[in-house]
C-alpha cells in the first residue's frame, strides 16, 4: 500500500526497521512461563548440562538414593531418541517424563512447557519439591536455551579432560553450579582439578564447584546438602 | 548444530515483522552475535542460506553478522582490560577463543581476567520493501 494516500498502489520504498531484540526472545518468554509453573508446583528446578556420558543419569539415580524419602521429585529427560534414561529413573521410584527431541541436540522452553502441563496435572494436589531436567547430552547447544530453571548445572567428567571449560565457555558462563564427575577415575587420567577449576572460575567467578563420584559416593553428601539447602530456603 | 533451530526462529520472527509492515520482500537482516554466544558463525550462515530458500519473502535476503569484540574484566584492577588492538589479532581472537581464557591481566600481572557479556544473539535491523 502506498503510505501517503492509501490509493492501493504498491510502492517500492525500502524501509529499515531497527529492532535490537534478542533472537531468544520467544524462547525466554515461554521459559518465564515455565518458571511460574514450577513455582506454582513448589518445585525447585535444576537444568543439567554435559557432554554425552558425563554421568547425568547416574548422578540423578544416586541422588535419589541419598535423599530423604518424604521428598517429592520428578525428572524431565531430554534425549534425541530413546526412553532409556527415563526408565532408569523410574526404576528408582521417581516420576520421569521423557521428551524425545527427534534429532534436535538441545531442549528448548517450548518442549519443557509440554512436559510441565503433564507434571502440573499429576502433582496438582501434593505439589513437588524438586524437578531435575536432564538436557540432551551436548556441551554446546543446550547452553543457549533458558528453560525456566532456578539453577543451571554444568557437568564435566574426568575422562573428558580438564581443558574443556576453555573450549566450551558458554556452558560455564551461563551456569550456577559446576560438577566435576567420576573423580574415582582421577588416578587413571591426567585430569587436573586445579586447571578445571581455574578455567571455569575465570569464565564465571560465581560458579559453585563440586567434585564427586556417583560410583564411590565421594562428594555426594556435600551435593545433597547443597540441594536440601534450597528446600529449606523455600520453606522460609 | 543448534544453529538450524536459531535460524528457524530468526526467519519466523522476521516473517512476522515483514507481514506486520506489509512488506513483500526482506532484503537484508543484520545480526550481532557475540564471541561467547556458542554460535558457530559458518554454521549459522549455512543454515540461513539453506532455509531462506523455502520462503519467498527471503529469496534475495542478505545476512550481515557483526561480531563485537569481547571485553575482559580484571577483579583486582577493578576495570575492563583490552587484550588486543589490531585487526589481525582480533580475527585471531575469534578463531582462537579458548586461548584467551584464564589469561593473566596485562596491567597488574596477577589476577585472572574474566570475559564480560559478549554472549548475546541479537537481531539488530531489517531492511524490506
Ligand atoms: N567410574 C565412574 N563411572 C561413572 C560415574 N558416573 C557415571 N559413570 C558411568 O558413565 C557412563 C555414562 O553415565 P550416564 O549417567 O549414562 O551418563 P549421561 O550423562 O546420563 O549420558 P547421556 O544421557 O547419554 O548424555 C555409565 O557407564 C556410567 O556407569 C562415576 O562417578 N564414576
Ligand atoms: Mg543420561
Ligand atoms: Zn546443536
Ligand atoms: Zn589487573
Amino acid at each position: 500500500m502506498c503510505d501517503t494516500c492509501g490509493c492501493g498502489l504498491t510502492s517500492q520504498k525500502r524501509e529499515v526497521v531497527s529492532l535490537n531484540e534478542s533472537l531468544l526472545r520467544e524462547n525466554d518468554r515461554v521459559a518465564k512461563k515455565n518458571l511460574e509453573h514450577f513455582n506454582n508446583l513448589g518445585a525447585f528446578t535444576l537444568n543439567l548440562i554435559s557432554s554425552p556420558g558425563a554421568g547425568k543419569t547416574t548422578l540423578l539415580e544416586k541422588t535419589f538414593e541419598y535423599m530423604p524419602k518424604d521428598l517429592k521429585f520428578a525428572v524431565i529427560e531430554g534425549d534425541i531418541e530413546t526412553e532409556r534414561d527415563a526408565e532408569r529413573i523410574r526404576q528408582k521410584g521417581v516420576h520421569a517424563i521423557q521428551i524425545t527431541t527427534g534429532g534436535a541436540c538441545h531442549l528448548d522452553a517450548n518442549l519443557i512447557h509440554g512436559a510441565i502441563h503433564s507434571l502440573s496435572h499429576k502433582f496438582k494436589e501434593d505439589g513437588l519439591d524438586m524437578v531435575f531436567i536432564e538436557n540432551v547430552g551436548n556441551l554446546v547447544c543446550p547452553a543457549t536455551f533458558y528453560l525456566g530453571e532456578h539453577k543451571r548445572v554444568v557437568m564435566l567428567s574426568v575422562p573428558e579432560g580438564s581443558d574443556k571449560p576453555a573450549k566450551y565457555p558458554k556452558a560455564f558462563l551461563t551456569s550456577d553450579v559446576f560438577i566435576i564427575t567420576k573423580v574415582d577415575l582421577l588416578p587413571y587420567f591426567d585430569f587436573s582439578i586445579d586447571e578445571a577449576r581455574k578455567l571455569a572460575l575465570s569464565i564465571n567467578p560465581k560458579l559453585k564447584i563440586f567434585e564427586l563420584s556417583a560410583v564411590s559416593g565421594k562428594g555426594m553428601e556435600e551435593w545433597i546438602d547443597f540441594l536440601l539447602g534450597f528446600l529449606e530456603k523455600k520453606k522460609d | 548444530m543448534h544453529e538450524f533451530s536459531l535460524v528457524q526462529g530468526l526467519l519466523k520472527r522476521a516473517e512476522e515483522i515483514a507481514s506486520k509492515k506489509d512488506a513483500r520482500r526482506v532484503l537484508k537482516i543484520t545480526m550481532e552475535i557475540g564471541p561467547f554466544s556458542g554460535v558457530v558463525i559458518d554454521s549459522f550462515v549455512f543454515a540461513f542460506d539453506v532455509l531462506k530458500k523455502d520462503l519467498e519473502v527471503f529469496c534475495d535476503c542478505e545476512l550481515e553478522i557483526r561480531q563485537p569484540r569481547p571485553s575482559f574484566y580484571c577483579p583486582q584492577c577493578k576495570k575492563e582490560v583490552e587484550l588486543f588492538g589490531t585487526n589481525e589479532k582480533e580475527r585471531n581472537f575469534l578463531n582462537n577463543l579458548s586461548s584467551f581464557i584464564a589469561r593473566t591481566c596485562p596491567l597488574c600481572k596477577e589476577a585472572i581476567l574474566s570475559p564480560r557479556g559478549s554472549d548475546e544473539i541479537l537481531i539488530l535491523q531489517m531492511e524490506m520493501e
